[in-house]
């Protein structure tokens, strides 16, 4: 059978025994598993067992591009990273541009799975089919620029590294992988998963020709897409002038704009961080995914980073206003050692922030507190290196508050730090957090578009009604666009029609819209299934006592708690699942998925 | 400001000249432009559907803004318009797509708005092309309808552009009603504007 979209092939590499094999991959696995996300979880279910150490032998890591990566078509250049994870003992995907994604995919594979552990450092090497591992012993110690440029001179420039950095090393349980020096897989700690098999790199090259099955349609449809992408004040105005930070000031406005380790639901120097706070002063050019006419990264230049990729919209928030932190320049420099050492900025400074209000409160003794701007870098070191004080926010925040019997300052979900969101004025996104498969995640349902940017429809904010069905909805379609994998900003433009239509001309396989929210659903079972027998029953379906029980205490989400329970009963009834959170066997059945 | 963004909004989605989340409005302050949020039902307009951002320079709030604030920004700059009115009147619409002008037949058409251009676009939601060229017509006509898509119409108030769009629509079914009944029109004076 010819494939369009796919190459059909995996390659798994052993890290113990150092063998590697190309495996053929199923065409129906891949139809209804897509690519991304769906084929990792698919991996990852079938492969990992579920009570196994996330940093031990037994745990893998699975790297997938989708069927549209390589094709060309804007926003589709994106790979995922799949794994049990060392923060939150779920279930766990990450995604990033850039063009590794693309070279694996060029290279003649759809999937990489990384097993077993290897007695010293190593790096991969993948070029158009074949690979092999190489001693690292130079590279182990280097930062991720450091590591990227070495391995580049080495092999090549059209090669794309993903790598780790000294936190990944360390087994920071929220060290990034790092793709093209600066594009993270941020969340979830796979740098860790990545570093506790040794595995400082994977290196790729790639000039195999991606196949479609009807170029002409697939043309077609980015052309009409092309039209909305151009019209839509977000992608065409807001993010390619603003970045992410665009949502800076908006979110601040509206006073869900957490600040302080979420004491605060706004900032009061929020303008001097936000985007045009940037445009106005470290802007030094804009920079994107390969073809995307979005280009929503920010290259900026201050004296400590010289010129580099600028802060997204929560790496902002979380090494800025979450610290009570309003000094640009430093934030930009805090995120720029994030991204050198291998660091998920959102949980470093939410675990800063966390922290910061232990020292506050007099629990912990540390030389810092909220708004100490100049100690961040160092503290961002201390956390990559595990020194001192660092040693212990190296935990994440989870970790460290429970150390102390003060798990209540965690703002958490799972132990995936909570992002740049305040749930009490956005009840959706509160739920969004608490159910998330891993963790406090916002990308999983992104309600603040309906609640905040109107994104497809304006809905009350501040209700809970019906606020269920929409947190699913998002939940299973995001599931399957991020396993095609599309930008999450293209679909601010486009409908999951376009991505229906899209897949299916690059396939030659129909899909309708609906398909895609059932092959998303079926995700998101595959995954609660996953984390139900790693231990993670709905008691974890919560979200910190803080955003529950403490109202916020002025702004316009003055006097807001989030009314999770009624949300949450309504969100398993409608899931089909029990009272305790367990999919019920007719929906199992229904999705073809076993128990 | 709301409560006329309220009005016309609300007596443009009743009469029928915008259906339930199409059209947009928006008027001009100084070096700011007020316009109505993305997506937002101009029938039921509230606060935080009215959305201000800058004449030349975008700010965060543009992710909010309608779609067509580009085409706004351009005629604001091109034009001494203040206020704008985007609408998506049924018969005009009809009328666009075969007519590369509209002469009103009718003698309150043809007063106040002698001859409605045409204007053809590959792009007509949101375009670099409108907003290229609509400035140059709107400088020379009150209303100008994008075929196919809809009428744009300038005024120093919102009330003016207002009652171009709702004069245009009305004159649009008239000429719609009198070619059904398929007879020479007895009134002959609208060749004239032709020349307009």
């Amino acid at each position: 059978m010819i494939l369009c979209g796919w190459s059909g092939k995996a390659l798994r590499v052993n890290l113990s025994s150092g063998r590697i094999t190309c495996e053929d991959i199923a065409p129906k696995v891949l139809a209804d598993w897509i690519g991304g996300r769906g084929l990792g979880a698919w991996t990852v279910a079938g492969e990992i067992p579920a009570g196994c150490d996330p940093l031990g032998e037994n745990n893998k890591l699975v790297f997938a591009a989708g069927p549209l990566t390589g094709t060309g078509v804007p926003g589709t250049g994106r790979f995922s990273a799949s794994s049990k994870s060392p923060l939150t003992g779920t279930i766990f995907d990450s995604n990033a541009g850039g063009r590794w994604g693309v070279r694996l995919k060029k290279s003649g594979f759809d999937m990489l799975i990384i097993e077993g552990v290897s007695s010293a450092p190593v790096y991969l090497t993948i070029t158009d089919g074949q690979a092999a591992l190489h001693e690292a012993g130079n590279l182990w110690g280097a930062d991720v620029i450091e590591t990227n440029s070495n391995l580049k001179n080495m092999l090549g420039k059209d090669t794309s590294i993903a790598c780790i950095g000294p936190a990944g090393e360390n087994l920071v349980r929220f060290a990034s992988i790092m793709n093209e020096g600066h594009r993270a897989l941020g969340r979830g700690g796979l740098g860790a998963v990545m570093g506790a098999k040794k595995l400082k790199a994977i290196a790729v090259q790639g000039s195999k020709k991606v196949n479609v099955a009807d170029a002409e349609k697939l043309n077609f449809i980015v052309y009409e897409a092309g039209k909305w992408i151009k019209a839509n004040p977000i992608t065409s105005q807001g993010l390619p002038e603003f970045g992410t930070p665009v949502l800076v000031n908006l979110f601040n406005e509206l006073g869900v704009f957490p600040a302080r380790n979420f004491q605060a639901s706004q900032f009061l120097s929020a303008a001097r961080i936000s985007g045009e706070a940037i445009a106005e002063t470290i802007f030094a050019g804009r920079q994107g995914c390969h073809g995307c006419p979005v280009q929503c990264t920010r290259l900026i230049k201050t004296p400590k980073t010289g010129i580099t990729a600028g802060p997204e919209y929560e790496s902002i928030w979380a090494l800025g206003p979450e610290c009570g932190i309003d000094d640009l320049e430093v934030i930009a420099e805090a995120n720029y050692l994030c991204n050198r050492l291998g660091l998920d900025t959102v949980s470093t400074g939410v675990t800063i922030g966390c922290a910061m209000e232990l020292v506050e409160k007099g629990i912990l003794k540390a030389g810092f507190t909220f708004g100490d701007a100049a100690g961040l870098p160092r503290i961002v070191k201390q956390i990559a290196y595990r020194e001192g004080t660092g040693n212990l926010l190296a935990e994440g925040s989870r970790r460290l508050a429970e150390k102390f019997g003060a798990g209540q300052y965690a703002m958490q979900v799972k132990g995936l730090e909570l992002p740049a969101y305040d749930p009490r004025g956005l009840q959706g996104m509160g739920l969004g957090f608490a159910t998330s498969n891993r963790g406090g995640c916002h990308l999983r349902a992104y309600m603040a578009g309906p609640e905040a940017l109107g994104v497809p429809k304006m809905v009350d904010r501040f209700d809970t009604g019906g606020k269920a069905g929409l947190v699913i909805n998002q939940q299973n379609i995001n599931a399957a666009i991020d396993s095609l994998i599309a930008c999450r900003f293209i679909n601010m433009a486009v409908s999951e029609e376009y991505f229906a239509r899209i897949l299916s001309a690059a396939t030659g396989i129909d899909y309708s819209p609906q398909d895609l929210y059932r092959i998303g659903e079926r995700i998101w079972n595959l995954e609660r299934l996953y984390n139900l027998r790693a231990g993670l029953d709905s008691s974890f379906d919560t979200l910190p006592p803080r955003l529950l029980e403490e109202p916020v205490s002025e702004g316009p989400s003055r006097g807001k708690t989030v009314e999770l329970e009624p949300m949450l009963a309504e969100y398993y009834r409608f899931r089909g699942w029990d009272e305790s959170g367990i999919p019920l066997p007719k929906k199992l059945q229904e999705l073809e998925l076993e128990g | 400001m709301l409560k006329d963004f309220q009005k016309f909004g609300r007596d443009l989605f009743l009469a029928g000249l915008n259906s339930s989340h199409s059209g947009n409005l928006s008027v001009r302050c100084g070096d700011r432009i007020i316009i109505t949020r993305r997506g937002a039902m101009l029938g039921h307009l509230e606060e935080r559907d009215l959305i201000e951002t800058g004449l030349e320079k975008n700010d965060s709030n543009i992710i909010l803004a309608s779609t067509e604030i580009r085409v706004h920004r351009a005629i604001y700059k091109g034009t001494a318009a203040l206020a704008i009115v985007h609408a998506h009147p049924v018969h005009a619409v009809a009328l666009s797509l075969l007519e590369d002008e509209i002469i009103p037949v009718d003698s309150e058409g043809a007063y106040l708005l002698h001859k409605v251009p045409v204007l053809s676009a590959e792009h007509t939601i949101g375009s670099k092309e409108l907003e290229e060229k609509l400035p140059t017509l709107l400088k020379e006509y009150k209303i100008v309808m994008v075929r196919g898509h809809g009428s744009f119409a300038v005024g120093q108030v919102l009330e003016e552009a207002y009652q171009w769009t709702s004069c245009l629509e009305h004159t649009c079914r008239i000429t719609c009603l009198t070619r059904t009944f398929k007879r020479d029109l007895q009134e002959k004076r609208t060749s004239r504007y032709r020349e307009w």
